[in-house]
């Protein structure tokens, strides 16, 4: 039975990258812009040469071809080459992957850690401090733009107090051999402690900027999730059955709690590879977002599809594994 | 759509009618902050109203000499131009004051439009169910998928920069939301006693989607475009900074924030207020907004 | 002792040691962007070149001075209008330790300019850059022959845009990858390249010395090399201020101060070689009187903009050549600052009341263009700044888009090589690719055509002056300045100086 259903959500896929891949290559193709003249800027080129150019990087076939073409080799996984780069496009965008897919679950987990246990105290202590600062908290959150914020956080402790990196994701000192390509944990795989805090420095204030507007609405959903939670009858009727406050807490009322919070943060997560683009360009981070954003100012129309392709791909497996997360928590709800 | 999707207040409300709203809003009322926030964002519409009157300086009017003056508690600086001046010698204040027009035209037009569309989607795909549902998801499911800077970056280099470019850009994801939440009330409320009537008494389906469904599913709608109506500010911010923005020179918070960012280690100031001002207008209209949702929210009104 | 006590210890001392060698010398530049690719032939960006350049060498390249000098050839004549041939120097290793041969160099030069050349029917994006190449031949054990389709006196002066290649290497790895693998015979080889994030270059210790007429000959002073791509500005000159980055290009006027107080950096300017201008849509129904275009040029402060935006540095033009190119004319009659006369010309050509105008501007330069725009409204002229993305704006000023609307432009045009044939001709013949205002005059036309293929280099000059002359009294568009070039640098640093071609090379470049 839930195999059906995997397969249903599976084929969903298919028409809508269809879908994206086709309104990104109608928009590539409506906005004026040209690549060629973009690369050559006030560059000498002869006419000649500039058709030769053209007819080099697949240019000169009409819109509806192009289209196609990509359509097939995409599905084999060949995306073409990039326009700027003459490298196959699927490699440019894997070698920027591990430090955007770092930064969005570095983001993540602080996001996780800082909500939860924020969200819970909040709902306990209801009305004290505590719940005043998580609210007040999680309000600022989500109002801060991301961008100024990223900007003043980046200025105020790599600048003026320089306690942390101004740009991207590790020293020059603290080079190892890459195993996962994700920093943190190649740094620990390798035994390189200092490399590890280095990276980590790095890492804190680009993520930090990523997670908040997500810890920020976590700390909200846990803590009226644990509100209502707390109010149920089967709690009062466990505290009138003698059993102590904290079991309570800690065996059925966190679990069901978190289920809110749970399938949010699988939603959110999705976001997260969007918001990358402000955070990276700010920080200077070396991630797939910066380079889309490039690319789409230079009509580097081939990765711009692949990357979209990419973000759709993601966004509808993440909501699938959130979706599945959800009945696994919450054994009533189907697929 | 997705199976932890989140439909707001149930139908129930739709069978107690107005009496529930008024109730809804006394209950906003008695919350104190969303109250005051409430009168904050006002404060803020009539600032941008009457932005003119309250200017101390022409937003527009460029010094050189001006150039990057600090703020005036700070040595160099003037206390009539308060908040210092940018780049071109222009008075920020003055900028900052104009600029919640921006922001609170884009905001609202955008609202407006993407709820707008996003009611007719969502009833449509709600009540008529069969082939038009099935698009329209499919349609909803290709555009969340898209991440909405590329989205943006790309309509608006389509359409080139203006005003009225970056309305549709920004809508064209937003409508979105609203449509899934009409939509997801649309399916509760269509099985009920009052819409069988109207079926019975042979009533056209528009008839039945505009007169009967509609009014009773605004409440949860317009406390989720409220909620909305902070990120698209924030959203709109973001365009601007990236340069996509409205044309100068005009005055929008974002794209002063951008335009600082140049020499934020030399003038702080430039980049700083406008921001500071994105920032508390979003606040207000977040706290409001969530005042208007806990006192609409049912859950509450025992 | 334990284990867990082992433990302890090591992971103290890994926290409290340093890890890197202290004796290793390094210097690190922020720079504006990354390398696309480490194939020189594979590209056409300034940024690339200017990387890459530290790790490959050309046949030709330029001193301090922009004086071309051999590099790789150690001596060059030549021999007839089309043909020139090179003395290859001996000695001279790639990084793998291989030899340069006239091999290798005629491979890469065949590599650049034959079609198809680059593998899978491509063919290299730079051929251009080498004009009416022929063919190579190669005469003797140490000299090539190149030969030309037509007389081009240009060859020597755009040589230095080519790198060579490993005829083996390329055999070995292919075009694709010559994208990520690096062998060279510059000063410095590739160490590693994280991708948008730095570029890590060690010390060639058999470098053969590079060109005789760029002193100190010999290997690179310090052991690495590092280009860190810093694309924010502020984070760029951040990361100077706090010492992480030895230079950063790209500093604007307005951090020169903040720079200068501190007490480790410094800053350094060069002569550039871009020239700024207004273009003016010829077509329109404004600019196509030149009583107009004599207005704009009467109404624009030029000093109080290069003063004020651009903190002083710059160099005002009155025609296209900036001062440093070949056959600039050093004075060209000027269009003096003068309100009234601006709009006495404004109510001549029947605008008693102004005009309204609009300029498309790029997001970088949007506080330049509106300092001119408040300075022309001072005349009569209202201008609109519409700030777009620079490909949605190129598209409309191209000379074959005959719908363009717009009324001004504010743009540039770089000139690398310092010879008038490569501004001169594509901003003012007619149809010429970065011919935005729509210029057409055939007598310009036929000076650009002579001074193309005029050998002598005092009549070619003549050409080009004369046509100076005449565009800058027709004012097709209107001349504003040659920004210099600013760079940040710690006082650490020595032995480098800027270069008006933008090149940062590191060869000889110390940190003490």
């Amino acid at each position: 039975m839930q195999l059906g259903k995997l397969v249903e959500r599976l084929l969903q896929l298919v028409p809508v990258l269809l879908g994206v891949s086709t309104i990104v290559f109608l928009m590539m193709a409506l906005t004026p812009g040209d690549p060629v003249e973009i690369m050559i800027g006030d560059q000498p080129i002869t006419p000649a040469e500039e058709l030769t150019l053209r007819q080099d990087l697949g240019l000169d076939k009409p819109i509806g071809e192009r289209f196609v073409v990509f359509l097939e080799n995409a599905v084999t996984g060949d995306f073409g080459m990039s326009l700027f780069h003459r490298r196959p496009v699927f490699d440019v965008i894997v070698e920027r992957l591990p430090a955007t897919i770092e930064l969005s679950l570095v983001a993540l987990i602080i996001a996780l850690v800082t909500s939860i246990p924020l969200g819970v105290m909040a709902a306990i202590k209801k009305n004290t401090i505590i719940d005043r600062f998580a609210t007040i908290g999680s309000l600022l959150g989500v109002s801060l733009p991301g961008f100024w914020f990223g900007i003043l956080l980046l200025m105020l402790f790599a600048v003026q107090l320089r306690l942390l990196p101004v740009s991207g994701r590790i020293g020059f000192d603290s080079e190892v051999a890459p195993i996962t390509h994700f920093l943190l944990v190649d740094t620990l795989l390798r035994g390189r402690l200092d490399a590890f805090w280095d990276a980590l420095s790095h890492i804190l204030l680009p993520a930090i900027t990523l997670g908040l507007p997500m810890t920020a609405i976590l700390t909200r959903v846990t803590r009226t999730s644990m509100l209502e939670v707390l109010r149920q009858d089967y709690v009062a009727f466990a505290e009138a059955k003698g059993l102590s406050r904290r079991r309570i807490l800690f065996r059925h009322a966190l679990k069901n709690a978190l289920i809110p919070t749970v399938s949010v943060a699988a939603l959110e997560t999705g976001s997260l590879l969007g918001g990358n683009m402000i955070v990276e360009t700010v920080f200077g981070w070396p991630g797939l977002g910066r380079l889309v954003v490039e690319s789409i100012f230079v009509r580097n129309y081939p990765l711009v599809q692949a990357a979209v392709l990419f973000y759709a791909v993601t966004y509808v497996l993440v909501n699938f594994v959130a979706d599945l997360l959800y009945t696994l928590l919450n054994p009533r709800v189907k697929l | 759509m997705t199976v932890a999707d989140d439909a707001a207040a149930p139908a129930m409300a739709a069978d107690q009618g107005k009496s529930l709203f008024k109730r809804n809003l006394e209950n906003f009322a008695e919350n104190r902050l969303a109250l005051a926030s409430a009168v904050l964002v006002l404060i803020f519409v009539l600032m941008a109203i009457f932005a003119p009157w309250i200017a101390p300086h022409d937003p527009n009017e460029t010094d050189l000499f001006r150039r990057l003056q600090p703020p005036g508690w700070m040595p160099g600086g003037e206390w009539s131009y308060l908040l210092g001046c940018d780049g071109l010698g222009r008075d920020i204040l003055s900028r900052i004051i104009y600029g919640s027009r921006i922001s609170i035209f884009i905001g609202t037009a955008v609202i407006l439009v993407a709820t707008t569309i996003g009611i007719v989607a969502g009833l449509a795909a709600g009540y008529l169910r069969g082939w038009v549902d099935i698009a329209i998801s499919r349609l909803v499911d290709i555009l969340l998928g898209f991440p909405y800077l590329i989205f943006a970056i790309g309509l608006m280099a389509m359409m080139g920069p203006g005003l009225f470019n970056i309305i549709l850009a920004l809508a064209y994801k937003e409508w979105v939301i609203p449509c899934r939440v009409v939509r997801g009330e649309t399916l509760a409320v269509r099985e009920l006693e009052y819409v069988e009537a109207a079926r019975a008494i042979g009533a056209s389906r528009f008839h039945i989607m505009l007169r009967e469904i509609m009014p009773n599913i605004l409440s949860p709608v317009i406390v989720v475009s409220t909620i909305r109506m902070a990120d698209v500010i924030i959203l709109e911010a973001s365009l601007s900074f990236l340069g996509l923005g409205v044309q100068p020179p005009t005055a929008s918070w974002g794209s002063m924030v951008a335009d600082g960012r140049a020499f934020i280690l030399e003038a702080w100031w430039v980049s700083t207020f406008p921001g500071l001002a994105i920032l508390l207008l979003v606040l207000v209209i977040n706290v409001a907004s969530q005042g208007l949702r806990d006192a609409f929210d049912p859950r509450f009104n025992e | 002792m334990g284990n867990f006590q082992r433990l302890l210890i090591t992971t103290a001392v890994a926290l409290v040691l340093p890890t890197a060698s202290l004796s290793a010398s390094e210097i690190r530049v922020g720079f504006t962007a990354d390398a696309l690719t480490l194939d020189p032939a594979n590209h056409r960006n300034r940024e690339t070149e200017t990387i890459i350049r530290n790790m490959y060498d050309g046949l030709l390249t330029r001193d301090p001075d922009m004086k071309v000098v051999p590099e790789i050839a150690e001596s060059w004549t030549q021999t007839s209008p089309t043909a020139f041939e090179f003395k290859i120097r001996k000695g001279i290793k790639f990084h793998d330790g291989s030899d340069l041969t006239v091999e290798d160099v005629k491979f890469t030069l065949d590599r650049l300019t034959v079609e198809g050349a680059m593998g899978d029917g491509q063919t290299s994006p730079r051929k251009s850059l080498l004009g009416p190449v022929k063919d190579i031949e190669i005469v003797g054990d140490d000299t090539i022959r190149i030969n030309l389709n037509e007389p081009w006196p240009l060859l020597p002066a755009m040589l230095p845009f080519q790198e060579f290649v490993s005829k083996a290497f390329v055999e070995k790895v292919g075009t694709t990858g010559m994208a990520t693998a690096e062998n060279g015979v510059g000063p410095f080889k590739l160490v590693e390249w994280r991708k948008g994030d730095s570029i890590i270059m060690e010390r060639f210790d058999d470098y053969y010395g590079g060109s005789p007429d760029i002193a100190p000959v010999g290997k690179a002073c310090v052991d690495r090399a590092i280009f860190k791509v810093i694309p924010e500005t502020a984070s760029r000159v951040a990361a100077l201020l706090a010492g992480d980055v030895d230079i950063i290009n790209g500093l604007p006027p307005f951090s020169i101060a903040q720079v200068e107080q501190n007490p480790n950096t410094a800053v350094m300017t060069v002569n550039g070689t871009r020239s700024v201008f207004l273009a003016l849509n010829l077509h329109g129904d404004k600019f196509d009187d030149i009583k107009v275009r004599q207005a704009v040029a009467h109404a624009l402060d030029k000093q109080l903009i290069i003063d004020k935006i651009l903190g002083g540095n710059a160099v005002s033009i009155e025609g296209i050549l900036s001062p440093a190119a070949f056959a600039s004319t050093p004075d060209l009659p000027k269009h003096e600052y003068d309100a009234e006369k601006a709009k006495a010309l404004l109510a001549e050509a029947g605008f008693p009341d102004g005009i309204d105008i609009t300029i498309d501007a790029e997001g970088a330069d949007k506080d330049t263009v509106e300092a001119i725009a408040s300075v022309l409204a001072k005349s009569g002229i209202r201008a609109k700044v519409a700030v777009g993305e620079s490909a949605q704006i190129d598209a409309k000023w191209d000379p074959k888009n005959d719908k363009n609307d717009g009324d001004m432009y504010f743009t540039s045009w770089g000139n690398g090589s310092l010879d008038p044939f490569d501004i001169f001709v594509p901003t003012h013949y007619t149809m010429g690719r970065g011919n935005a205002s729509g210029y057409s005059n055939k007598e310009v036309d036929s000076l650009l055509d002579q001074g193309a293929i005029e050998l002598d280099p005092a009549k070619r000059a003549s050409f080009y002056q004369k046509a100076e002359a005449i565009v800058n009294a027709d004012l097709p568009y209107i001349y504003l300045w040659v920004p210099k070039d600013i760079y940040g640098v710690s006082k650490r640093l020595k032995g480098w100086k800027p270069s008006a071609d933008s090149r940062i090379n590191l060869h000889d470049a110390c940190v003490e």
